[in-house]
């Protein structure tokens, strides 16, 4: 048990005062705009819950939560077993793994708006190494909602995999290799020694591997419009979309309204997580 | 020979968009004088380097992103150490705030932070975006040197203080080298998301300032010459690529949550 000093509050400081501006301040104006009808920022009535109830009982609200909430299951459900599953892999080959994570790294530092690029490029049916194929096997981007979601689930795989694989892989190789053989003595399956010594091993990592992916991938906003704007008949529509679109239209009350709900549902959904990690911990 | 042809597999998946965007940035996509269409060689990226606005984008961007891991660092080291060795009154309770910054989406604050930043003049300068970026940053900043504090024996401090050294200079002295490699990691982790973040940077920069991202997104027009803007793209990854080489021995420490 770490020694109980009350003192050590001196050394948050700093770094409290910087969220305060950054962070307190601005979410606090954020849920104040929520209630009000705002022209321009001299001319701001109050609404009270107008906005709220207006989103909330839209359909294409809702309609829009649904997808995103699917969009986050795909890519969560994907990209964890697929991200421990290569951190496995790299496991074996020791030394060498760290040339295997570096590859792993690299679309992590692409800057987000040049990934949808990329990826377009790539399925440019004239000049993309993947093009002139894909358009022989009819996949259509543009037009067909269900081929616009598998672009947007593969550029995010692979934009975010490495996350997953690095963070796995740090997990992973900090098991000492006296467990695994005392797990090879015992004649333990592979499921086995997965389940009961690496996945405990792992579930730091992946609890904030969930949080991150979940939220990332909640409010993916920069690729998604980039591909295909939101179509076609708006089946690629997140919530982030939604949001964009009323800033770009100068609503700032209703942005303002609908910024505050989503940060609701992204709060419920963490403290959800938190509770639910926390009482598998102090499970016996 | 399965686990060979896995790793093939990954590596085909995480190269083939790269190589494409490298493949373009060597190749003349616009004609022009004394250059045929289709042509390969380095023009685009001497006339990337050529052209004042996109070297200025990149000047900008290298200082708000170098003030951006100065700043996280520098707060997050001392709040690391002081969660790491002690408890008190709301230590848990300040780890779940991190968290909950970390994860504030940051289309739900553009607006407020605007207007913000515009009263204090901080709009359309790197100091603005370095600031602002600290908000999902200095969490992890935090998140990753605790992990690596507390890997330190706490012995380490006991004998520096028995040794007479005062606060400062047993952070200089002794912490910060003994924990090196996670400030590189926690540094790595700061550089390549406020060097990659679009949102933010965009709306801070108006008139001035802008950044690599956007200096890329205002190539597009009606006729874009998408060679260059590959090649600007490729020259964008450098200061990445050099920053996963740095870290690379080190990259597999990560951070694990305890909120």
């Amino acid at each position: 048990m770490p020694p109980h000093d009350n003192r050590a509050w001196l050394l948050l400081l700093p770094a409290v005062i910087l969220l305060l501006v950054v962070g307190v301040l601005p979410l606090l104006a954020v849920v104040n705009y929520g209630f009000h009808d705002i022209f321009t920022l001299s001319d701001v009535h109050w609404v009270g819950l107008e906005w709220f109830a207006d989103i909330l009982g839209s359909d294409r609200f809702l309609a829009s939560l649904g997808r995103s909430m699917l969009f986050s299951a795909l890519v969560l459900s994907i990209q964890v077993p697929l991200g421990i599953g290569v951190a496995l892999l790299l496991l074996h080959y020791r030394r060498r793994a760290v040339w295997g994570l570096m590859l792993c790294a690299l679309p992590l530092v692409v800057p987000w708006n040049m990934i949808p690029m990329l990826w377009l490029g790539l399925i440019d049916s004239r000049a993309g190494l993947l093009g002139p194929w894909l358009a022989g096997v009819g996949f259509d981007h543009k037009f067909t909602a269900l081929h616009t979601w598998v672009l947007i689930l593969v550029m995010d795989t692979w934009h975010w995999l490495g996350l997953v694989v690095v963070l796995s892989y740090a997990a992973l190789s900090s098991i000492p290799p006296a467990f695994r053989q005392a797990a090879a003595i015992d004649g333990a399956s592979r499921w086995a020694l997965f389940r009961f010594i690496e996945l405990p091993r792992l579930a730091g990592a992946l609890s904030i591997v969930f949080l991150l992916r979940f939220v990332d991938s909640f409010m993916i906003y920069t690729e998604a419009f980039a591909i295909n704007a939101g179509g076609p008949q708006d089946a690629t529509r997140f919530l982030s979309i939604e949001l964009g679109e009323e800033i770009k239209g100068f609503s700032y009350g209703q942005a303002a309204a609908r910024a505050t709900l989503y940060l609701l549902i992204v709060l419920a959904v963490v403290w959800a997580f938190v509770v639910a990690t926390r009482r598998q911990d102090a499970r016996p | 020979m399965i686990r060979a042809a896995a790793l093939v597999l990954l590596a085909v998946f995480i190269l083939l968009p790269l190589a494409q965007a490298f493949m373009l940035s060597l190749t003349a996509t616009l004609p022009k004088e004394g250059v045929a269409e289709g042509s390969m060689g380095l023009m685009n990226y001497a006339a990337v380097l050529a052209s004042a606005d996109l070297r200025a984008a990149m000047a900008n961007s290298a200082v708000y992103v170098i003030l951006n891991v100065i700043l996280s660092i520098g707060l997050g080291l001392p709040a690391a150490y002081a969660l790491a060795r002690c408890s008190f009154v709301g230590d848990r309770h300040f780890m779940l705030l991190m968290l909950v910054f970390r994860l504030t989406p940051p289309v739900v604050l553009s607006l407020p932070i605007f207007i913000l930043f515009s009263k204090l003049g901080l709009v359309n300068s790197p100091v603005g975006i370095a600031l602002v970026h600290c908000l999902f940053n200095l969490p992890v900043a935090i998140w990753i040197m605790e992990s690596f504090i507390r890997a330190v024996p706490r012995e380490l401090d006991e004998t520096a203080f028995l040794d007479g050294h005062s606060g400062l200079s047993f952070f200089f002295r002794h912490l910060i080298p003994e924990i090196a490699p996670g400030i590189g990691v926690a540094a790595f982790f700061c550089f390549i998301f406020s060097w990659v973040e679009v949102v933010f940077a965009r709306i801070l920069t108006v008139t001035a300032g802008k950044p690599i991202t956007m200096a890329i997104n205002a190539m597009f027009s009606f006729q874009t010459d998408i060679g260059m803007v590959m090649a600007m793209t490729c020259l964008s990854l450098m200061p990445g690529l050099a920053m996963i080489w740095l870290v690379r021995n080190h990259l597999a420490r990560g951070f694990t949550l305890r909120a």
